[in-house]
């Protein structure tokens, strides 16, 4: 069992890796696409690339999107959108986007997004906006 | 870059089948070491079928049992199946690496199955295909005409 114990531990930690990699890959791309999207919004939204095919997309996460209740979704189809979808490196469906206001990407979720995830995080947007706006007042 | 018909049902079937053989040979050669056999054998199964797709042992099963029994129904998508098969090519590949080290060094080669049955099962539950993307780098990068 030594040997199976081994190599479980090992795959744990080449998970563990990858899983990091992916969290600096998110934030590269998010920092490359900062002012890419000039849409501006009165409250932080999310751009969801998804695809025919994509049986996440319709089983898990439209009905976590669906649970963020009164939150603006784009709908962009990533085949059909190959330009946007590249900007966001966008090789994984779904993906999701959570914009600013200002139409700054502030975090990108390569595959499925649970809806808590994104309530987190949007509300992490709107507390930018809310210091953005206080700083101006 | 031209897009078909790929039918997702057969990759599911594919990615079931990887899963299922490593954790059989994974689990199961603790009990009765021989069944570590089933893991070249797989690399065999995943490499054959990549070059030759009529040769693709849980594809095959799907495509003549399966789906003709409406077992698992058929889910025909508009996509390119170029970095499907590479990423089953590169799972081959990574097997083939496993099976070469499990004689000698047996953690080496149990944690490179398993790391395989690993993405399979990632693929296979959220749709994450880890060798489709670097299918897509590589071609980014001019390193294979994607």
């Amino acid at each position: 069992m030594n040997a199976q114990l081994w190599a479980i531990a090992v795959v744990g930690i080449v998970v563990l890796a990858a899983a990091g990699l992916e969290a600096y890959r998110s934030a590269r791309a998010r920092r490359r696409v900062t002012g890419v999207t000039s849409a501006k919004a009165a409250e932080p939204y999310i751009i969801y690339f998804t695809g025919e095919g994509c049986t996440v997309c319709r089983t898990h996460q439209e009905p976590a999107l669906a649970k963020l209740g009164e939150v603006r979704v784009e709908k962009v189809d990533a085949i059909a959108d190959r330009e946007l979808a590249d900007r966001f490196h966008v090789y994984t469906l779904p993906t999701t986007v959570v914009m600013s206001a200002e139409g700054r990407a502030l975090h990108v979720n390569y595959g499925y997004a649970p809806a808590n995830k994104l309530d987190r995080q949007l509300a992490e947007a709107r507390n930018v906006l809310t210091m953005e706006r206080t700083a101006t007042a | 870059m031209a897009l078909t018909t790929v039918d997702h049902s057969a990759l599911k079937v594919n990615q079931t089948g990887i899963v299922a053989t490593v954790l059989v040979a994974f689990i199961g050669s603790y009990f009765y070491r021989p069944l570590l056999i089933l893991i070249p054998l797989l690399a065999v199964v995943l490499l054959l079928g990549t070059f030759a797709p009529q040769l693709a042992l849980f594809k095959q099963f799907y495509f003549k049992v399966l789906k003709p029994r409406g077992i698992v129904k058929p889910r025909p998508v508009q996509d390119r199946p170029e970095p499907h098969n590479f990423a089953q090519g590169l799972g081959g590949v990574f097997l083939a690496i496993s099976s070469v080290f499990l004689l000698p060094l047996t953690v080496v080669g149990l944690a490179l199955a398993l790391l395989v049955a690993v993405l399979a099962f990632v693929n296979l539950a959220f749709g994450y295909c880890l060798g489709c993307q670097i299918y897509f780098q590589l071609g980014k990068r001019g390193l294979i005409r994607a």
